[in-house]
């Protein structure tokens, strides 16, 4: 359901691209900035949204103290070399926008944050890049409790954005709004962050910016091959 | 020299040959050729009891699948994936004691296994591989077939988790997404 009561379907918009984030991905985290900049060089509107992930159903989970793991669970010792890699992969990525990324201590019940978009789209749409600036790096420096909703009002006052009523939004219509959202995922293909939506076709990963950006300026010449775009 | 780690059977490896060797000329690099063993899922199909997690991993490795695809054709590839990805064991022990140039083996290993359905694990066929491309190893082929183990070993203890994988600078990345940043980095190390 939409804040106005329409059902959204998750790979349609009036945006010309969906793009859907979690917080707690470091792969989304590093393809923020990259796709804020997407938007503004096309001078575009993206559609962004939530996905929230359940990561213990994929990758099994895990909880870590003081940077050594003290429990895990589901997690073959290939499965933590890929993990491993993933957040050395993120990282180095990260530090070259000037980004620290701090692996996590445990897996984060992530909705709150993703809420939080939705009470921005719709509330105060020209502030959403200042409300990822104000969420997005804190908590990868691991300096924001996301499960706590004062802190998430905190980051939305410092974004400039209203916080009257986002409590009630949260507990309400923002919640059952999320909740819909994520329960249409799978049947539409889509299952990880960052993911893009074009023309109903999905794309995860922020390898995809280049063909990204050609067919939203009207392909012109070949379609680039995926790339993580470097500045 | 770059180092690039490749399994035949890994569509991303692959798709990684041509924007690699063209990587390569630009920069007038050579690279040394690896062999390392991918786990490639055979696709499931719909399964009514399928838990969160099995239906995670469906829709990603469809979605893989189709992006390999599309990305494919952008290349001239009419990539079909076999219905049971195939050992490819002995080409890869093979790859690791070529004595010649690897690369007109490594294209028939590629369009033997995506285009013929070729299995590379078949004596015969990697000799047939092998006798084709004028290649030379440096061991008889009947006594080669435990090489990927050792290969592999040594590519897991340097960290590669998956393929392609390439190895400069001491930095290891996996995916052919990564090209910019290698290239910005053989331009740097080169200098």
């Amino acid at each position: 359901m939409t804040e106005h009561g329409a059902p959204i379907h998750v790979l349609k918009s009036d945006a010309p691209l969906i793009v859907y984030v979690d917080i707690k991905s470091p792969y989304a985290f590093v393809a923020i900035r990259p796709t804020l900049a997407l938007e503004a060089e096309l001078g575009l509107q993206f559609d962004w949204r939530p996905l929230t992930l359940d990561i213990p159903s994929f990758l099994g989970s895990a909880e870590k103290k003081d940077g050594k793991v003290v429990s895990s669970k589901g997690r073959s010792p290939r499965t933590w070399n890929a993990i491993r890699y993933s957040y050395r992969d993120a990282r180095r990525y990260a530090e070259r926008q000037g980004l620290m990324l701090k692996g996590t201590e445990k897996i984060w019940e992530s909705s709150l944050a993703g809420i939080a978009i939705l009470w921005v789209r719709q509330t105060a749409r020209d502030r959403l890049a200042a409300f990822f600036e104000a969420v997005y790096p804190p908590f990868w420096r691991r300096e924001l409790d996301i499960e706590d909703i004062a802190v998430i009002e905190t980051c939305l006052r410092a974004a400039g954005v209203e916080t009257d009523g986002f409590a009630a939004f949260a507990s309400g219509a923002g919640r059952t709004l999320h909740d819909a959202l994520q329960a249409q995922f799978h049947a539409h293909g889509i299952f990880g962050v960052p993911t893009y939506v074009l023309d109903g076709d999905v794309f995860f990963g922020r390898e995809h910016m280049p063909f990204l950006r050609w067919a939203l300026s009207g392909r012109t010449g070949p379609p680039p091959d995926i790339a993580y775009e470097i500045v | 020299m770059l180092r690039v780690y490749i399994d035949f059977k890994s569509a991303p490896s692959y798709l990684a040959l041509k924007p690699t060797l063209a990587l390569a000329e630009r920069l007038a690099i050579e690279i040394d050729w690896k062999p390392f063993r991918t786990t490639e899922r055979k696709m499931t199909s719909l399964d009514p009891d399928e838990t969160v997690g099995q239906r995670h991993r469906r829709i990603r490795d469809e979605a893989q699948r189709k992006t390999a695809i599309k990305y494919a054709a952008h290349q001239g590839i009419d990539l079909r994936f076999p219905d049971h990805p195939d050992c490819t064991d002995l080409a890869l022990s093979a790859l690791s004691v070529i004595e010649t140039d690897p690369l007109p083996f490594i294209h028939a290993a590629f369009h033997a296994y995506w285009q013929d359905r070729a299995d590379l694990d078949d004596p015969a066929t990697v000799r047939r591989l092998i006798d084709t491309t004028g290649t030379r190893l440096g061991a008889d082929l009947s006594e080669i077939c435990d090489r990927i183990e050792i290969a592999q070993s040594e590519a897991e203890a340097d960290g590669i988790v998956g393929a392609p994988a390439y190895v400069i600078a001491e930095q290891i990345f996996i995916g052919r997404e990564h090209l910019p940043w290698i290239e910005e980095l053989v331009r740097t190390t080169q200098l």
